[in-house]
């Protein structure tokens, strides 16, 4: 019940989920939904932690073992969950996380965890320092996070030259070559 | 129609107007640690009401009162659909209030912020 309102959750911005399609998504009643999760939010938030549990974590275990950043931003697009399994956290991070603290901190542990997990090194100097090309500890790691989910919204929204593989190759070997 | 704030850590819910005459009841006051959510959910109105006791029921005019459904009590406040928000509550004499608002979305934010910060 909880991935069916996840994959419903991911598909479409909060306000655009009414209790009505919830109960008929979900096949639940509404006296039970509300019994169950307080409110349309409480079911959201289960939703959210269910996807950031079952889609987004064994992402973030595929990248955190991926042989260098090229091939970890392919990880983190590809199959399964890859793809759609990013959609709830993002539309979470857009909407949600700035109204909602509790969702904006889950958002993010979970972008600092990817970033953790790109395995990227950190710059050498301090955050702003002009003579570090990496600009400064976690820059380069946060750039990656950002990329993979940009390119996740560019396939999304079928954008045209969306080749996330191509892009991720570039990417990587740019980053070899550092 | 029901005008609702927050007040040191509690909910207070007053219903306005000729409603009090329907609902047989003037004001709610609930601690917010037993509110557990709330959800504006037009829809609701469509949902069988249970039995009512006391209160005012005229099928898509007026839903005023309590009603008993399913071992639960529950209240309601309701003329204009578009504008109704359910207020899910735990350890109260009725398990769930559905009242008429004004801003259905400024209401439901209200509670919610003064769910975490409670």
């Amino acid at each position: 019940m909880v991935r069916s309102a996840a994959e419903l959750f991911a598909g479409r911005a909060y306000d655009g989920v009414s209790i009505d399609d919830l109960v008929t998504h979900l096949g639940l009643h509404r006296n039970s939904l509300y019994k169950t999760f307080g409110s349309k939010r409480g079911l959201y938030l289960a939703a959210l932690r269910w996807s950031l549990e079952h889609d987004v974590a064994p992402l973030i275990d595929r990248v955190s073992r991926a042989a260098g950043p090229g091939e970890g931003l392919r990880e983190a697009l590809s199959p399964p969950g890859g793809g759609a399994g990013l959609d709830l956290l993002l539309l979470a991070a857009v909407e949600r996380a700035p109204v909602d603290a509790e969702v904006a901190e889950l958002v993010t542990r979970t972008l600092d965890a990817l970033d953790a997990a790109t395995g990227v090194p950190d710059g050498t100097g301090d955050p702003g320092d002009p003579g570090d090309p990496d600009g400064g500890p976690g820059a380069l790691a946060v750039a990656l996070t950002s990329a993979v989910l940009g390119l996740r919204i560019r396939a999304r929204a079928g954008a045209p030259g969306a080749d996330a593989g191509r892009a991720c190759e570039a990417l990587g070997r740019r980053l070899a070559t550092r | 129609m029901a005008q609702i704030n927050v007040d040191g850590g509690r909910l207070i819910v007053e219903i306005t107007g000729m409603n009090r005459v329907w609902a047989l009841k003037k004001r709610l006051d609930i601690p917010l640690a037993h509110v557990r959510g709330a959800t504006a959910d037009p829809g609701i109105v469509m949902e069988p009401k249970g039995i009512r006791a006391p209160g005012t029921h005229f099928p898509r005019f007026i839903t005023s009162g309590t009603f008993y459904k399913d071992g639960e009590r529950v209240f309601w406040d309701v003329r204009d659909s578009s504008k109704a928000v359910v207020i899910e509550l735990a350890g109260e004499r009725y398990a769930r209030l559905v009242v008429q608002v004004a801003d259905p979305r400024a209401t439901v934010a209200l509670i919610e912020r003064a769910q975490l910060v409670s």
